[in-house]
């Protein structure tokens, strides 16, 4: 019973420190040490390995949202150099 | 006699703007204008707003451009007055009192999404799941995940852009990051329903 409640303590421990660290493992910002932290609970936790799943597609696809061109922005911003005293 | 100015590099081009060189600033107009008002159009109502607010950026540029030290790129400067102008319009059309907030846990029941192959950002309905989960975000959130994840700064650069230290700028950014992917959990519950 009491190494039960232990584990589930540790337990929870690591799921919110993955949870907080789910960025830096992603950005490569973890040491070897906090990366086998996290690979370890992700490995046992379906709720992290989903959310660190879904997170890197989040990722991938902000890096696709480039804003629509507008064309000649530079030549508007020159004329209003121009303009200035 | 000066070197044109398309063969000139950024600190040259800098140098020669901070001795009243117009044509030299005009260069760093053409090399960063774009790459501005998209950053720039996150934080605003509209495309109009934002090429207005580039303008304004780059004109202030130039009045200070002599304040400028080297310390960092061009552009990281550049886009602290961009984002700074945009910030303070934004907050001005505010609702007075209104206060950001941030829902960034994740939904238990929501599918696992990352497999899915309509899940790409250049589809029209995701892609708009994802701009409005972006613009919903408060401007202090908003602004690390635009600048780290959109435009590819690297978290230096933007945590000394946005003024914050380094562990206060990932805190926002992962939180932001969150939050977004959470807007994609509703999307993905939504349809199933």
């Amino acid at each position: 019973m009491i190494r039960r409640l232990i584990e589930r303590r540790r337990y929870m421990r690591e799921h919110r420190w993955t949870h907080a660290h789910l960025s830096d493992y992603l950005d490569d910002d973890l040491s070897p040490e906090e990366r086998e932290r996290v690979e370890d609970h992700v490995g046992i936790c379906p709720h992290c390995r989903r959310v660190l799943r879904t997170l890197r597609r989040t990722l991938e696809s902000l890096m696709e949202l480039s804003a629509e061109p507008r064309p000649r922005v530079a030549d508007g911003v020159i004329d209003r150099l121009r303009r200035e005293p | 006699m000066s070197a044109p100015v398309g063969t000139c590099d950024e600190r040259q081009l800098v140098e020669r703007s901070q001795a009243g060189d117009r044509l030299a600033f005009e260069e760093l107009v053409r090399r960063h204008a774009d790459r501005l008002y998209a950053v720039v159009l996150r934080f605003v109502a509209d495309a109009d707003e934002a090429e207005e607010v580039t303008q304004d950026a780059f004109l202030s540029a130039w009045r200070s451009i002599d304040k400028f030290e080297f310390r960092s790129r061009f552009f990281t400067w550049l886009y602290r007055i961009g984002i700074n102008e945009a910030k303070r319009r934004s907050e001005r059309g505010a609702p007075a009192g209104a206060v950001g907030s941030i829902e960034d846990s994740p939904i238990e029941e929501a599918p696992d999404w990352s497999e899915a192959p309509e899940f790409r950002a250049e589809q029209g309905q995701l892609r708009g799941v994802l701009e409005h989960a972006v613009r919903a975000l408060p401007l202090d959130y908003r602004a690390p995940l635009i600048l780290r994840d959109v435009e590819g700064l690297s978290t230096q650069e933007a945590a000394e852009l946005m003024g914050l230290g380094e562990a206060a700028f990932k805190s926002r950014l992962h939180r932001a990051r969150l939050a977004v992917r959470r807007a994609v959990d509703e999307y993905y519950l939504e349809a199933e329903r």
